[in-house]
């Protein structure tokens, strides 16, 4: 994503912010929105998982296609839906870059073509189920499939803290930029400016480390009176927080309509199939 | 809450000099690790990365952050929080989640940041928080370049569709380990930890209802019976590598060659999901033992 990240950088901690908000809360509705959180991670994993059994480029390419109307029916916003596309495009004529000017010929492009198309699948997918998904639900499924308590709330605090935490860094480090004289001169290609960013990021931690010290104390203790760790050992804890899942005949069609598809990728693959030589 | 507010407090503060936090301490320093670490790793998004040619010049990740909590509170806890923090944070709220290799950076972070972490013994030292971050990055840094050497190892051996590929790898593999110590171990990484971990001494800790270690003292945190884990840790390395060797099955012989498909078929695929499995098991096993030693 090297190169993809130069396109996006340019921007400022505001942007980070409001893309995160935009990420963890704007759900425009769509398929995955309304169904089981625990079907959805299982469509996630069925599309992340179909494309490495197969060198089949045809395969492969069905695959993607699949992955893409998954994405349009998730109505995944065009922001960051035109950043994977960027990103995709960049690192595919990077790595044919690369691959020339190590004296490698065509078949190499091919072969980084075709996984770069996996992993196209994957981020496709992921798009797709991770933008539908708030962060209750998410956690939940976590929880219902058994990670342990500690991740399920890890992302879900991960979802509802971090805006925050981005906000209250950009305004420290506005504050220390306030109280500091900016390098007088720009130097070669502006690296005094470059350093000064760098020392007041930096510094900008040191307040930031004891006001999330003091916040997640907060937290935790507020998690505890109400029996965080306690509620987990129990399993009845776990039951009554994962008892809202139900599984409808959406996640089940869904779910169905996948593996079909899946599984007539494969079938395209086996009746047209094309190696890379 | 005053600083001089906070020191006469000390003696009602619960020790971190001990293994037997209590939970909700642990749990403490488990989120403040991930948040933090997950807010430098989306702060590192606005800098730009410079790519000289095939190498990296940018900065990987704030090794300062996961650093400081190790070193002052807790490194088990923080270094199980800080890569997890990365994979919620920054990977799955970018939607730039990718699966496996995930598994496996986690791994990775994690034996670094502990293992950095408790060579910090005293805080106030300097020298050690220096040696504790570029050994970060080292122990990180080493076994990623291990296992992308071993990729290239593993696919290229036989074929030579590419001259001097191997060494060109390791060359590059070299470079981008030298640079990465530089800019991620030093610049940023060692200098900033060693003006901030004494800065939040005596600090941090009281704000999560800690006492400050004293220098000296036994890790807190730091696992009862060394033996074992060192076990488990050779363990998940191992996994580790496995993880970075089944991702990069696909890459490697596809782009090598057919031959070698033919001759190791896809049983070589196999042995690594047999050692998958065969790691898995010691590991749960050890894992039982351990825990109903634990609780007698």
């Amino acid at each position: 994503m090297s190169v993809a990240r130069v396109q996006r950088d340019v921007l400022s901690v505001e942007w980070v912010k409001l893309e995160l908000i935009r990420t963890a809360y704007a759900t425009r509705g769509g398929l995955f929105a309304g169904m089981d959180p625990r079907a959805v991670v299982g469509w996630y994993a069925a599309m992340a998982l179909a494309p490495w059994f197969t060198h089949n480029l045809t395969t492969v390419a069905c695959l993607f296609v699949v992955a893409a109307a998954a994405v349009v029916l998730a109505r995944v916003g065009p922001l960051v839906l035109g950043l994977f596309v960027i990103g995709l495009v960049l690192e595919l004529v990077y790595l044919a870059l690369a691959a020339t000017l190590f004296g490698g010929d065509l078949t190499a492009v091919v072969a980084l073509l075709e996984v770069t198309a996996k992993l196209g699948v994957l981020s496709l997918a992921s798009l797709a189920a991770f933008v539908s998904l708030d962060p209750e639900k998410l956690s939940d499924a976590l929880l219902a499939l058994r990670f342990p308590p500690a991740v399920a709330f890890a992302v879900s605090y991960g979802y509802r803290m971090m805006p925050i935490l981005v906000e209250e860094f950009a305004t420290v480090m506005e504050g220390y930029r306030l109280r500091q004289l900016p390098p007088q001169q720009r130097g070669l290609l502006g690296w005094r400016v470059v350093v000064h960013w760098a020392v007041v990021a930096v510094k900008a931690f040191y307040p930031i480390f004891l006001n999330t010290a003091k916040s997640v104390r907060t937290t935790v203790e507020a998690l505890e009176a109400r029996g965080f760790t306690f509620a987990t050992i129990d399993p009845r804890g776990r039951a009554i927080r994962i008892g809202s899942l139900r599984l409808g005949p959406l996640d089940l069609a869904v779910l169905a309509v996948t593996a079909a598809l899946v599984a007539g990728c494969y079938a395209a693959g086996a009746q047209w199939p094309l190696h890379r030589s | 809450m005053s600083t001089i507010e906070t020191r006469e407090r000390r003696g009602a503060l619960r020790g971190i000099g001990s293994s037997q936090t209590s939970t909700p301490q642990n749990l403490m320093v488990f989120v403040l690790s991930m948040a933090l670490f997950g807010l430098a790793n989306i702060i590192l998004e606005i800098i730009p990365d410079v790519t000289v040619g095939p190498v990296d010049v940018s900065v990987s990740y704030f090794v300062f952050v996961p650093l400081t909590l190790a070193a002052l509170l807790n490194p088990f806890w923080a270094a199980l929080g800080a890569p997890l923090g990365e994979i919620v944070f920054t990977d799955l709220l970018m939607g730039d989640f990718s699966g496996l290799a995930e598994i496996e950076g986690f791994i990775q972070m994690f034996l670094a940041i502990y293992v950095a972490g408790s060579l910090v013994r005293d805080p106030r030292s300097r020298p050690q928080i220096f040696l504790g971050a570029v050994v970060l990055v080292g122990v990180d840094k080493l076994l990623s370049a291990a296992v992308d050497i071993g990729k290239v190892w593993v696919g290229v051996e036989d074929a030579e569709l590419v001259e001097g590929l191997p060494q060109s790898i390791v060359l590059l593999e070299g470079i981008g380990f030298g640079v990465d110590v530089v800019m991620s171990g030093i610049l940023f990484g060692a200098i900033p930890a060693m003006w901030l971990i004494p800065a939040l001494h005596g600090r941090i800790e009281p704000l999560l209802g800690m006492r400050p270690r004293v220098p000296g003292e036994p890790r807190p945190g730091s696992v009862p019976r060394t033996g074992w884990f060192v076990v488990v840790a050779v363990l998940a390395a191992l996994v580790s590598f496995v993880f970075a060797f089944l991702e990069a099955w696909d890459l490697s012989v596809g782009t090598v060659d057919a031959d070698f498909r033919d001759r190791f078929g896809d049983g070589f695929l196999w042995v690594a999901v047999g050692a998958l499995v065969a790691v898995l098991a010691i590991a749960s096993i050890l894992f039982a033992v351990w825990r109903r030693r634990g609780d007698r």
